[in-house]
């Protein structure tokens, strides 16, 4: 029950704070208001919930772990994540919680690394693969786009950009929402198809809530950015974690969108790239799984005396 | 989902769009108008002059209400809205230009009377292209032949400009007033084609926004 219940603290959070990663570029630029962007965004959540449930299947299978050390590592997932949005830290939810189970996992002995092997790679290679496939679109797009009356070009981009922000939204529900509800999912405490809909309820919840200052301030703060410049960003990593989420790996849209606008932010001109942000970003890429793992580590060893 | 229909056919773009085409008919029809009134000499013509430039006031509130209410994206609302600005300033100036010749104390001298009809004409052509310009927005990606003959146009009006005042100096006015609003009169004629080429560089701006 309380792992549940951490479960659904973690997807109330992603509700709060990456409602922003799906519609903030369309709420910023006016493509949709801000209730009609909830409404979207819980319709494909749940929808992704509903359908996907590789990513769901991978992170339950991470370590096995008894209620007490999943409510732990679930509930220590929860307060970090929870801690870094009220902080504006820029950490992936996927990170807290594999750092989680890996912690409690190694303590109870059935951590199973040849897994987190597995995510640990799909972490470096999908930004990389976001960057690379984002300037492969813009590329593609922006020379299709020149060859259109203006009209028809500025429809197209609009339409563009509630499509990748469908593609995100789904990503949400199917990567995001899945992998908080993995473990619970997997020890049998939540039958799947209720876990998706509680959690999908709980995000939107979040989204209705909480989210509309982040996404007020990712829209405005992404919109300096041309329309084609955060489609490709945004649909790069729609397609990337798509692709992730296929082969059941938990990988995080902020850091595909972030790898999405290095990769346009390079094709426009690599000075345009602030380094300082990047390594800031890295750093708290290896800073989230770490921390998660030893709070976690330390905690289910104490209480495990 | 009606919005969604109403989204991907872009039903608030389409009235502001609708909007700008009866913004820059308004222009057509005014020049069109004034070109009669020099022709004729019937002052009592420009009083639909003065009555189109309210209609556009109107037109430019509205355009610029739809844009507020989220047509189009943010990345080209300035620059409409700029266009919807510009179109009404041509208004102004023929609807200023038009109180300028009702006061015209004298009657305009036949070469110099002869060479305004030709700018009003030019105007009238100016406009017309303007409008192309502006459907082309809809139907083409490459604007440049429709804002070229603006530009063209442009040029034969100052160049009938410097006609007009090689004549103009010769003339004796009877009075500081008289010389004035005759002079107000001819620097707004010829303005009109300047203003319709910044609407048409706008248009152009709007073209290679998205590109």
């Amino acid at each position: 029950m309380l792992a549940a219940i951490a479960a659904m603290l973690i997807a109330f959070s992603i509700g709060s704070n990456d409602t922003s990663n799906s519609f903030g570029i369309s709420v910023g630029s006016g493509v949709l208001s801000f209730r009609r962007a909830i409404s979207l965004l819980g319709i494909f959540v749940m929808l992704g919930a509903l359908t996907q449930r590789n990513v769901m299947y991978t992170v339950g299978s991470l370590a096995e772990l008894d209620t007490l050390l999943l409510s732990i590592s679930l509930f220590i997932s929860a307060f970090i994540i929870i801690f870094s949005n009220w902080k504006r830290l820029p950490i992936s939810s996927h990170q807290a919680i594999v750092g989680s189970l890996i912690g409690a996992g190694v303590v109870a002995g059935s951590a199973r690394l040849d897994i987190l092997q597995s995510i640990v790679l799909s972490w470096i290679i999908s930004p990389v693969s976001s960057m690379l496939l984002a300037m492969i679109i813009y590329s593609v797009v922006e020379r299709l786009i020149s060859r259109l009356p203006f009209f028809i070009a500025e429809r197209t981009t609009s339409f563009l950009l509630l499509l990748s922000g469908i593609v995100i939204a789904y990503n949400t529900g199917a990567n995001e929402l899945a992998t908080a509800l993995g473990p619970v999912v997997s020890s049998g405490y939540l039958d799947a198809t209720v876990a998706a809909i509680l959690g999908s309820i709980l995000l939107f919840a979040g989204a209705v809530l909480l989210s509309g200052r982040v996404v007020e301030t990712v829209g405005k703060g992404i919109t300096p950015l041309d329309a084609f410049s955060g489609f490709s960003a945004q649909m790069s990593a729609g397609m990337t974690v798509f692709t992730f989420t296929l082969i059941g790996m938990p990988v995080s849209t902020t850091y595909c969108i972030i790898g999405g606008i290095a990769g346009v932010g390079i094709l426009k001109s690599f000075s345009s790239v602030r380094i300082s942000l990047v390594k800031q970003i890295v750093l708290s890429w290896i800073v989230t799984p770490v921390l998660s793992f030893l709070a976690c580590f330390i905690a289910a060893g104490l209480l495990t005396l | 989902m009606r919005w969604l229909k109403r989204f991907i056919a872009g039903g608030k773009e389409k009235e502001v769009i609708e909007l700008f085409k009866e913004h820059i008919n308004s222009v057509k029809l005014s020049c069109e108008i004034f070109t009669k009134a020099i022709e004729s000499g019937d002052k009592g013509l420009l009083t639909e002059v003065c009555e189109l430039e309210k209609t556009g006031d109107a037109i430019r509130r509205d355009i610029a209400l739809k844009l507020y209410e989220g047509a189009f994206l943010p990345v080209m609302r300035g620059t409409l809205y700029k266009l919807a600005e510009t179109i009404d300033e041509i208004l102004d100036t023929l609807e200023n230009t038009a109180v300028d010749y009702a006061r015209l104390t004298s009657e305009l001298d036949g070469d110099v009377r002869e060479l305004c009809v030709k700018v009003a004409i030019l105007n009238t052509k100016m406009s017309v292209n303007l409008m192309e310009a502006f459907e082309a927005l809809g139907k083409e990606a490459d604007l440049s032949d429709k804002t070229i003959k603006i530009r063209t146009r442009e040029r034969e009006v100052d160049a009938i400009k410097r006609e007009i005042y090689k004549k103009l100096v010769k003339k004796e006015v009877r009075s500081f007033w008289e010389g004035k609003i005759l002079s107000n009169f001819i620097d707004g004629l010829v303005n009109v084609s300047d203003i319709i080429e910044d609407a048409a560089d706008l248009i152009q701006i709007l073209n290679v926004s998205l590109r």
